[in-house]
């Protein structure tokens, strides 16, 4: 399950949105008919008033043979006989309007009343056409208005967290961005805010401290491996030295023979580590131009020897002149740490195949396994992949640090049964 | 020949001087600046093995020191320190070569001899043992005046053995010759074998005795 990060604004904003969303949903209908409700109880009060002014200034005077005569002048107010009924009532009725052709909505209160002893009922109406279109109107005003505010109130605060968290932002960027093994160091500024400068501080501090670490133990290294270098001359020396005393037997010499190709050995993992320890800008300063294809081939050729006594064949070199402006030692080394690994961990009468095509060059080898191996290890420092003890583990981690220390992409894969290594320049 | 060591290590000193005094070498030792210059103002050296870090400084000292006295020594750096920097810096100072820490002892007498024969055989530069006659300047050997094709390499390993004649080679310090700078780099010196067995041949089938003894198991040896 993939753990999907969200933003710090996104989260921040969220909370803002549905907090609008809501509001305009609840509160919009809630409004609308909170208004309409005024309305309605106004309209009733104006229907009651003229009812109980009917009842008071016209009803005393009225006759029961002007009822007619009154029901034809007035149109909202009229005296029925039917229906006869006991107390008032408020209902809405629906009139058609020959006007516009349509039914209208009417607000209707009827009141009983006598004239000449006979009960009638009076009937008091008001249209509603004008004040549902005002309500609406009110309703889309209101709407308008907290859409505007919260929408504003939004983009302000997107716009202030954008720039509040704008240090931090940059902080990280700077994080991101550093790498120990380069020599540059971000510059991270002061903010004004109290947090930000603090954690600026403490991401400084971690940096030197880490730097400083990072630094005593690549000396160490260089140490170490420098104070190694005189025991093994010595060591060297004494071994050629026993070598020429007379009188040594067959068995004693052939015993001495896997004592040279120890001394071999640790004399290679010491350079290694040595080299290992010194890759970086200050050592290998120097570029110069030169052609690729005339270092891999130069490679190729120092190699011969070695793929000739395992039977490993040299095949589908494609080398297209490529002219690039670095330190030469470094691309040499890179490029013979590669074909080595090529060679070491192949099989008898297995091929490499080698192409540099433009600024990128592929080598490719069958291996003494099968398998595809685990590209997130192969350029860890002393990393085992199968089969132990050839090679001697550092290969691979120095074209890594060589890559990297360029910034160029180095990828491993396995395709048609070959381990395919392959450098971007 | 008469060769100056420098070089504060004792038992490296020690083990270099027995290896070059059964040579045929005089080999003195100094372990500081302040002898070293003593001794050059005083006694005329072939040559002179340098080592860079001293007790009393840093050896170059004493290559401007002697550049300063007008003095033609060859000079061979013996250094455990081997960035291009140090070496471009001890072959600007008049260094003639620069051998990096640690190196067979046979490695070390090749050197000197190479050296010696450039100091001393200009234009004609001829070698020649018993019926084997080798031409240092053609890079050409002839046995019994006849020509001998070999590969570079073969020619480099004939030199070597020579250098080192009567003297057992360990495969290695071979494949170590033969590889150069990039000796370190070979995890495998099994491919000497090949080499010799043809350098073997080739002189055997031109009329040469078999000077070439193999050593089982370790290496060869010019026995002669």
């Amino acid at each position: 399950m993939g753990n999907v990060k969200r933003k710090l604004l996104h989260q921040t904003l969220r909370g803002y949105g549905l907090y609008a969303v809501l509001i305009l949903l609840l509160s919009t209908p809630f409004f609308y008919f909170l208004i309409q409700k005024l309305h309605l109880d106004d309209v009733d009060e104006g229907l009651v008033l003229r009812a109980d002014e009917f009842k008071m200034h016209i009803l005393p005077g009225l006759n029961a043979s002007e009822i007619d005569q009154w029901n034809r002048f007035n149109r909202d107010m009229k005296i029925l006989k039917e229906p006869v009924i006991k107390g008032d009532s408020l209902s809405f009725q629906f009139y058609y309007d020959s006007l516009i052709t349509e039914l209208e909505p009417y607000r209707v209160l009827l009141s009983p009343v006598k004239i000449g002893n006979l009960p009638y009922t009076l009937s008091v109406k008001n249209d509603l056409i004008e004040s549902e279109d005002l309500i609406m109107s009110l309703a889309l005003l209101y709407s308008g208005l907290l859409v505007v505010l919260l929408a504003g109130l939004f983009y302000i605060t997107k716009y202030y967290s954008n720039r509040l968290w704008l240090p931090f932002y940059n902080t990280l960027d700077s994080i991101e961005q550093y790498e120990i093994d380069k020599t540059h160091k971000p510059d991270l500024p002061d903010p004004a805010i109290e947090e930000f400068s603090r954690l600026n501080q403490s991401v400084q501090n971690l940096i030197d401290r880490s730097k400083v670490t990072y630094e005593n133990q690549q000396e160490f290294i260089e140490n170490a491996a420098h104070e190694l270098q005189t025991p093994l001359a010595v060591l060297h020396a004494k071994l050629d030295s026993f070598l020429q005393l007379p009188d040594l037997t067959a068995s004693q010499l052939a015993a001495l023979s896997p004592l040279y190709d120890l001394l071999a050995r640790l004399n290679r993992l010491n350079k290694n580590l040595l080299l290992l320890s010194k890759i970086d800008h200050q050592s290998y300063h120097t570029a110069e131009r030169f052609d690729l294809a005339l270092v891999v081939e130069k490679t190729i050729d120092f190699f011969e020897d070695q793929a000739t006594e395992k039977n490993i064949r040299f095949e589908h070199v494609k080398l297209e002149s490529h002219w690039v402006v670095y330190n030469m030692a470094l691309v040499e080394i890179l490029v013979s740490n590669l074909l080595l690994n090529a060679l070491t961990h192949n099989r008898e009468y297995g091929v490499i195949h080698i192409e540099l095509k433009g600024s990128t060059l592929i080598i490719s080898n069958t291996g003494a396994t099968s398998t595809v191996l685990a590209a997130d290890k192969l350029f860890q420092r002393f990393a085992k992949t199968g089969n132990a003890s050839k090679g001697n583990g550092l290969g691979l981690a120095i074209v890594k640090k060589i890559t990297d220390l360029y910034g160029w992409k180095i990828g491993y894969s396995f395709e048609d049964g070959l381990h395919c290594f392959k450098v971007r320049f | 020949m008469k060769v100056l060591l420098i070089e504060d290590e004792a038992g490296f000193a020690h083990d270099v001087k027995t290896y070059l005094t059964s040579n045929d070498m005089t080999c003195e030792w100094a372990n500081t600046i302040e002898t070293t210059l003593e001794n050059i103002s005083l006694f005329e050296y072939d040559c002179i093995l340098l080592d860079l870090s001293l007790p009393d400084g840093n050896g170059m000292k004493v290559l401007t020191e002697l550049r300063k006295q007008n003095k033609t020594e060859g000079v061979i750096i013996i250094s455990a320190k081997d960035t291009l920097e140090t070496r471009l810096e001890g072959l600007q100072l008049g260094a003639d070569d620069y051998l990096t820490k640690p190196f067979h002892l046979s490695e070390l007498l090749a050197r000197i001899q190479s050296l010696f024969r450039r100091k001393h055989f200009e234009g004609n530069n001829m070698l020649q043992l018993n019926e084997i006659q080798i031409d240092m300047m053609a890079k050409s050997v002839k046995v019994n005046d006849q020509l001998v094709e070999m590969t570079k390499k073969e020619f480099e390993l004939i030199l070597y053995l020579i250098a080192n004649k009567n003297r057992i080679l360990s495969k290695s310090s071979l494949a170590e010759h033969l590889s150069g700078d990039m000796a370190y780099m070979l995890d495998n010196h099994d491919f000497v074998y090949t080499h010799m067995k043809n350098l073997k041949k080739k002189l055997i089938s031109a009329g040469s005795k078999d000077y070439i003894k193999t050593v089982y198991g370790l290496g060869y040896q010019w026995v002669m």
